[in-house]
């Protein structure tokens, strides 16, 4: 039996105006224990409330959520407080209470009815372990937003609960903190009691943590899978995008009966792919996926080659965006630093662009 | 005229600092029926209003216009209505109440609750639902959650009391008519005012108008001070 079973549901908001606003609709997923659950969507496509609808802060216009098969989508009060004690909910934004740091982190399992003598050393080993060690009275409110940030980690952590629902947790953090949650992730992930349900709209961070993955796009859900299925065979054009796949064109495609081969037209392009589906189609190209070279290359076994020239540079660090124009088409390749040097493309530089006809995606 | 004034002004000093004895007769009054008629309707209403706060209900808005309403309330009216159900022929006329500090306390503690009520209300419905949402996902229960919105707006449920006894203590209407404005008994400052300035003793009445307008001061000050350290 899954953990967590969402089955048909939706959620609308209605504005003032009397309009409606359609935020989720015809989500079914289920969670199973000890899995890292991560949705993966853009802003505004509805991971927040999906999020809060799960940590019971929210009811869905339609549909149930179930809990080991049982219905918790109209608990009492008292029900919903017993259910919001199995899981912690960390929000977007950091928010502390105006207490001081040993009293956030000790809030959890003090309304939980432990005393003090019991949580004392918990709490103390806590903000030991977030760095927070000599400021145990200061007010929470007056830290920097790096340190509140550590408390807010440490006072949703501290309660060990069976689910994490953690909703774009990294976004706002700074590296040191990023580095200290996902300390705590890995710890968790190893303990196969504990389910982590988190949210995220950073592809690598995405794989770097999910068991699956459920991309998320204006409010539906466009597939459900392993990272690995998912960034190998997406399953549209949005999660294509979204995973990486940002050459993405529009063709006409016919397998050649000669070569066995399809063969997609687009405009004075024609690319040739080993997924024999026909007709109009999109045809995706991870950056990755494709190889630059300064002089046209020999004895390649790619059955892609194109000329063109560098349109564009975007130096993201270590990684390169090169931007290739051919006669009509623009294709995004990822280079390392090193090899642009060496290859010594600049703008403007002819170079020549290749892949295999089993990295074109067609969808 | 202005003859009158001067003279009232310097018998007024004359009064308070010689600390007569009905002025001090008619402070200890006003301070005795308007604290406790606060402190009783603050103990009653704080429940009510943070309840309101705290849940969403079918009928909140008819409640909280309702709340609005009496939060303005005309103290002559409640006046009328304690002094009907005081007097002889009154439900409570066996009681025997009328004319008594407790008849005003009555009266100022039906004024006084649907104020606090009110100013209860708005103070937990300001808190950030953020934090409500982060106190209750941390596992608090409806109890605590309560007690969490409460100390985070006790400056605005301390200004609400503030409010109440401003309203009760410069209050007149209500007080005259179930209070009588006996002499030694249960006469205020503002009773005392009327009575003093109808009988052309200036002097007392401007006495008894300068303390209640330090009062108000003091309040307001204290109101200031609350609400500019607000978070």
């Amino acid at each position: 039996m899954s953990l967590l079973e969402i089955k048909n549901l939706s959620k609308d908001f209605y504005k003032k105006d009397g309009t409606v606003i359609s935020v989720l609709s015809g989500i079914n997923l289920s969670i199973n224990k000890g899995e890292t659950f991560v949705i993966i969507g853009p802003n505004g496509s509805g991971k927040t409330t999906l999020l809060r609808i799960l940590g019971l802060l929210e009811s869905p216009t339609q549909g149930e959520i179930r809990y080991l098969g049982k219905d918790i989508t109209n608990l009492s009060r008292k029900e919903k407080t017993l259910y919001r004690r199995k899981l912690s909910f960390v929000r977007q934004k950091p928010l502390v209470r105006d207490a001081s740091v040993f009293e956030n982190i000790a809030y959890g399992l003090k309304v939980r009815g432990m005393k003090y003598k019991q949580h004392k050393h918990l709490v103390d080993e806590m903000i030991e372990s977030v760095g927070l060690s000599g400021m145990e009275n200061k007010n929470a409110r007056t830290l920097s937003g790096g340190e509140m940030q550590r408390v807010v980690i440490a006072m949703n952590f501290i309660i060990t609960p069976e689910i994490y629902l953690l909703d774009e947790v990294s976004a706002n953090l700074d590296p040191m903190n990023i580095k200290i949650l996902d300390s705590f992730i890995y710890k968790i992930k190893q303990d196969k009691e504990k389910t982590i349900i988190l949210s995220t709209h950073d592809r690598y961070e995405a794989i770097r943590l999910a068991d699956r993955i459920a991309v998320l796009n204006q409010g539906k859900i466009n597939q459900i899978n392993s990272p690995s299925v998912i960034f190998q065979s997406p399953k549209d054009e949005f999660t294509a995008y979204f995973v990486g796949y940002e050459n993405i064109f529009s063709g006409n495609a016919r397998v050649d009966p000669t070569s066995n081969l399809n063969q997609i037209k687009i405009n004075d392009l024609v690319i040739t792919a080993s997924d024999k589906k026909e007709g109009k189609v999109k045809v995706c190209i991870h950056p990755q996926s494709i190889i630059l070279a300064k002089n046209p290359p020999q004895n390649v076994s790619s059955l892609n080659l194109f000329k063109g020239k560098v349109d564009e540079i975007r130096d993201l660090g270590n990684i390169i965006h090169v931007i290739i124009k051919t006669n009509s088409e623009r294709f995004l390749v990822s280079v390392t630093k090193v090899s642009q040097q060496k290859l010594g493309i600049k703008y403007g530089t002819e170079v020549y662009i290749n892949f295999k006809a089993t990295d074109v995606k067609i969808l | 005229m202005p003859n009158e004034i001067i003279e009232g002004v310097l018998e007024a000093i004359y009064l308070i600092f010689t600390l007569n004895p009905e002025v001090w007769g008619i402070i200890e009054v006003s301070f005795r029926v308007s604290l406790t008629s606060t402190f009783l309707a603050a103990l009653v209403s704080l429940p009510i209003g943070s309840f309101i706060g705290l849940r969403e209900f079918r009928g909140k808005r008819f409640l909280s216009n309702l709340i609005n309403t009496f939060m303005g309330f005309p103290p002559v009216v409640m006046g009328l209505i304690v002094f009907l159900l005081l007097s002889a022929g009154g439900i409570f006329g066996s009681l025997g109440l009328l004319y008594s500090t407790t008849a005003m306390i009555i009266a100022q503690f039906l004024l006084a609750v649907p104020i606090i009520i009110g100013t209860g209300k708005a103070a937990i419905e300001s808190v950030d639902p953020a934090l409500k949402e982060t106190v209750l996902s941390l596992g608090a229960n409806e109890r605590q959650l309560w007690w969490e919105l409460i100390k985070h707006s006790k400056k605005s449920i301390i200004a609400g009391f503030l409010v109440a006894f401003g309203q009760a203590i410069s209050e007149v209407g209500a007080v005259m008519i179930v209070g009588g404005n006996i002499r030694w008994a249960t006469r205020t400052f503002t009773t005392s005012i009327v009575l003093q300035t109808r009988m052309g003793e200036f002097g007392m009445a401007i006495a008894l108008g300068i303390i209640l307008i330090s009062i108000a001061f003091i309040l307001n000050y204290g109101l200031t001070r609350l609400q500019g350290g607000d978070k």
